[in-house]
């Protein structure tokens, strides 16, 4: 597969070596237990999440409903029949100087 | 195959009975691979345990039982990539330490495959891992994978899913790169 060089026997022999060196060892004896015992802690982290999420969409599900019934309803107090200025007026205390009362339009204004 | 295909079947149905049967016939082999790639003996059972952890939980994503091996050998090049790649350790070439113990190889490989003792197994343990801090952690496990645990470009071309042509280019330079730093490594004993 390689183009050999000169070194190349040598790094050969020295992955047989490692190889040789390094079989496969015996599981301990607690291999098997300590497996399960973090497949079970996987799993009930994954189910409480589960839950969590599950929890947080139900109560986000139940305030989307509640705001939607809340806006829906129809008003306590009647909506006023005047217009935006006129109601500006009505409110306008007497104390308010002419300058920032409603807009007043003379039409027939003498001399124009 | 360890197993046959009706106990990966049953495994993905959720049958832990089944599921425990194959961890059975698998976890010697996995540990081994395990052991040569990430070269820390102390940490091969923790890494183990998280292949079959993530066995345990992708079952249900194998497409056929007849490619579980390949399967389970992804798993494995993935958790030791992981912890290589979490470890960080991509030791600088420790010349003094590399001739030495590059005499104790050269000794125990003209010994023919001799008993070594427990601290010889380290060094050579050692000196791989010195050399092979001369790729990255994915060229690492991929050059073990072919060189030490012997796979097959077709082999390694299910694992990753990458064509066998790719797999020789991505081989040969990490190969190139790992015999420069053994030579460089020899150059430096023969000169001191």
């Amino acid at each position: 597969m390689y183009p050999k060089q000169g070194g190349d026997d040598q790094l050969d022999s020295l992955w047989q070596a490692y190889r040789a060196a390094c079989p496969d060892p015996e599981p301990s004896a607690n291999f098997m237990p300590d497996l399960w015992r973090r497949i079970e802690s996987r799993r009930n982290f994954t189910f409480s999440f589960q839950r969590m999420v599950r929890s947080f969409v139900t109560v986000a599900a139940a305030v989307t409903i509640a705001i939607g019934v809340y806006v829906s309803l129809p008003s306590a107090t009647p909506p006023s029949e005047a217009n935006y200025l006129e109601a500006l007026a009505e409110n306008n205390a007497l104390d308010t100087p002419d300058s920032v009362g409603p807009v007043r339009l003379e039409l027939n204004e003498p001399g124009r | 195959m360890l197993v046959d295909f009706e106990l990966v079947r049953r495994a993905q149905h959720g049958d832990s009975a089944a599921f425990n049967e194959i961890v059975l016939a698998y976890r010697k082999r996995t540990l081994g691979t395990i052991g040569r790639l990430i070269a820390r003996t102390e940490d091969v059972e923790d890494v183990a345990q998280e292949v079959f952890l993530r066995l345990y939980f992708s079952l249900d994503q194998l497409r056929a039982p007849e490619v579980f091996e390949p399967w389970l050998y992804r798993l494995t090049v993935n958790a030791a990539y992981d912890y290589l790649r979490k470890q960080r350790r991509r030791p600088e070439f420790r010349m003094s330490d590399l001739s030495e113990q590059q005499v104790m190889m050269a000794d125990a490989v003209a010994g023919g495959k001799a008993e070594h003792d427990r601290q010889q197994k380290k060094k050579l343990r050692e000196t791989v891992d010195s050399l092979l801090g001369a790729v990255s952690e994915a060229d690492r496990v991929l050059l073990l994978m072919k060189e030490v645990e012997g796979l097959s470009l077709r082999e390694l071309e299910k694992i990753y899913r990458v064509k066998e042509n790719a797999l020789k280019v991505r081989l040969f330079r990490a190969r190139q790169r790992v015999l420069k730093a053994f030579e460089t490594a020899e150059q430096k004993n023969q000169n001191g």
